[in-house]
């Protein structure tokens, strides 16, 4: 039991990390249509929105956080990664967010220190 | 100046992955046209062939390498990272590749094992 929730605090939780994924992207894009002026600056917003939020967890990890946002006209964009680290404690979490004028794909990998 | 030589092995060569990286995409992708059936197999052999070299490099990081492959349309694409780490010792590095019909992005992230 006392085992289970030390594990707790240093293994990577997707779902929550998706959470907070998807509520950054929706309170910096939710209901915008793509503007080529204005994207610079959504996809900072997203990645240094989602930083903070899981810095916040306060747990002993370090992070890396990636946006694409793409405009919706017809091309294709195909996306990989690859990881080389600890499978017990390290994890990731990919979220696909799209609206009728842009796609938005953030991923975030976190790693135990 | 011995300093600084230390530092190199101790902290991420930027320049040297930046080489690699290229090779990686170059010897996946160089002289294909975009293909809708293939895509899928060059973004995981580049990230495949990238983790490959990195970590036959022996150095004490656990690494996370991503590709983004786009056909060239007119759309426009943005992306952005951020990390949240130890700047002195962890570090990335990113490669934009392009040819008559697509646009090739690959990020490598190099984190420091204690």
């Amino acid at each position: 039991m006392d085992d289970y929730q030390t594990e707790e605090e240093t293994v990577f939780v997707v779902e929550e990390v998706s959470k907070i994924i998807k509520e950054s992207i929706e309170a910096v894009i939710g209901g915008n249509a793509y503007q080529h002026s204005r994207v610079n600056h959504w996809t900072t917003s997203v990645v240094e929105q989602c930083l903070s939020q899981l810095s916040k967890l306060g747990k002993p990890f370090k992070y890396i956080v990636t946006c694409i946002i793409m405009q919706k006209n017809g091309a294709g964009l195909q996306t990989a990664s690859a990881c080389f680290w600890d499978n017990n404690t390290d994890g990731s979490c990919a979220v696909r967010w799209e609206n009728k004028s842009m796609y938005c794909i953030a991923s975030v990998f976190g790693l135990a220190i | 100046m011995e300093e600084y030589q230390n530092g190199s092995e101790g902290s991420f060569n930027s320049e040297e992955t930046d080489g690699i990286v290229k090779e990686c995409i170059e010897s996946v992708v160089a002289g294909d046209d975009y293909s809708q059936s293939q895509v899928n197999k060059w973004t995981a052999s580049i990230v495949e062939r990238c983790l490959t070299q990195l970590v036959k490099q022996g150095k004490p990081y656990k690494y996370i390498v991503t590709c983004a492959v786009m056909q060239k349309t007119g759309a426009g694409l943005h992306t952005a990272n951020s990390c949240y780490w130890d700047t002195a010792m962890d570090g990335s590095c990113t490669v934009r590749w392009e040819n008559r019909t697509m646009y090739c992005v690959v990020s490598v992230f190099a984190v420091a094992i204690a």
